[in-house]
């Protein structure tokens, strides 16, 4: 039985080496909330194409910025919220790309937010008080 | 990550060891490009890749159109489950030739 009504804040620096942290973060949490083991590939995979979208592209600047990532269990549902403070950007609106196309005219780019909305099943964005926000949210409770 | 290289018939088996994550990408990409200067006939051990991002995912889409482009050839096998779920959502089980063990993709 996961454990229910947990819920946890960690802030990151916009640097993808912060990525190694992320993936303890999410490995500690799917063991000590109790949730299914194969979930941890999931968490590491929308949490690297979520946080990589927001350091390679939310800034404009050079600055350091503080990425905050929140986890809430409640009922088999896991919500995470990322939060930054770049320039708007709204990934839910992003096409996705076509993955039936042939090798030669298959495009390299463009799966990461395809993956997370394949994982996930609720993304939605948000702008609030200058900050970008965005939900993810997966149901666990068919899954071993 | 790491890989490990070794040549059986007329393919270069590379044995892909880790997390091919956006950290460790470029390095995969080097290592890999040095390869095909040296082999157009590749087959990627997948057995212990643990894990995969969409950058990741790229390196193999450009491998597999540049080894197309140089009339070469690349087979992937051993895909761990997770991997295998990630390439089926991706399309890239449409666009690779994937077999479940070593044997199978030696002999095909």
């Amino acid at each position: 039985m996961p454990d229910q009504n947990s819920i946890r804040r960690l802030t990151f620096q916009n640097q993808l080496d912060e990525l190694e942290k992320i993936h303890l973060a999410a490995s500690e949490i799917v063991e000590q909330w109790n949730l299914p083991a194969h979930l941890g590939f999931t968490l590491d995979l929308v949490l690297e194409e979520a946080f990589t979208n927001i350091v390679l592209y939310a800034y404009n600047d050079k600055d350091q910025h503080e990425i905050i990532i929140e986890f809430e269990n409640t009922g088999y549902t896991l919500l995470i919220t990322l939060v930054d403070d770049g320039q708007p950007y709204d990934p839910t609106k992003k096409d996705d790309p076509d993955i039936t196309a042939p090798l030669s005219e298959r495009e390299v780019g463009g799966l990461g937010i395809f993956l997370i909305r394949k994982m996930m099943d609720d993304v939605r964005y948000e702008r609030i008080s200058n900050k970008n926000v965005l939900k993810l949210t997966k149901n666990y409770a068919n899954e071993n | 990550m790491k890989i490990s290289e070794q040549n059986i018939k007329n393919y270069t088996v590379v044995a892909i060891d880790g997390r091919l994550d956006t950290n460790h990408c470029d390095t995969f990409e080097k290592q890999m490009m040095e390869i095909v200067t040296r082999s157009n006939h590749l087959i990627l051990d997948c057995k212990n890749l643990e894990y995969i991002s969409s950058s990741g995912l790229r390196i193999f889409l450009v491998l597999q159109k540049k080894l197309m482009a140089l009339s070469g050839q690349m087979k992937l096998c051993q895909l761990q489950p997770a991997i295998k779920e990630i390439f089926e959502i991706s399309g890239f089980t449409m666009i690779f030739s994937i077999f479940s063990d070593l044997e199978k993709a030696l002999e095909s």
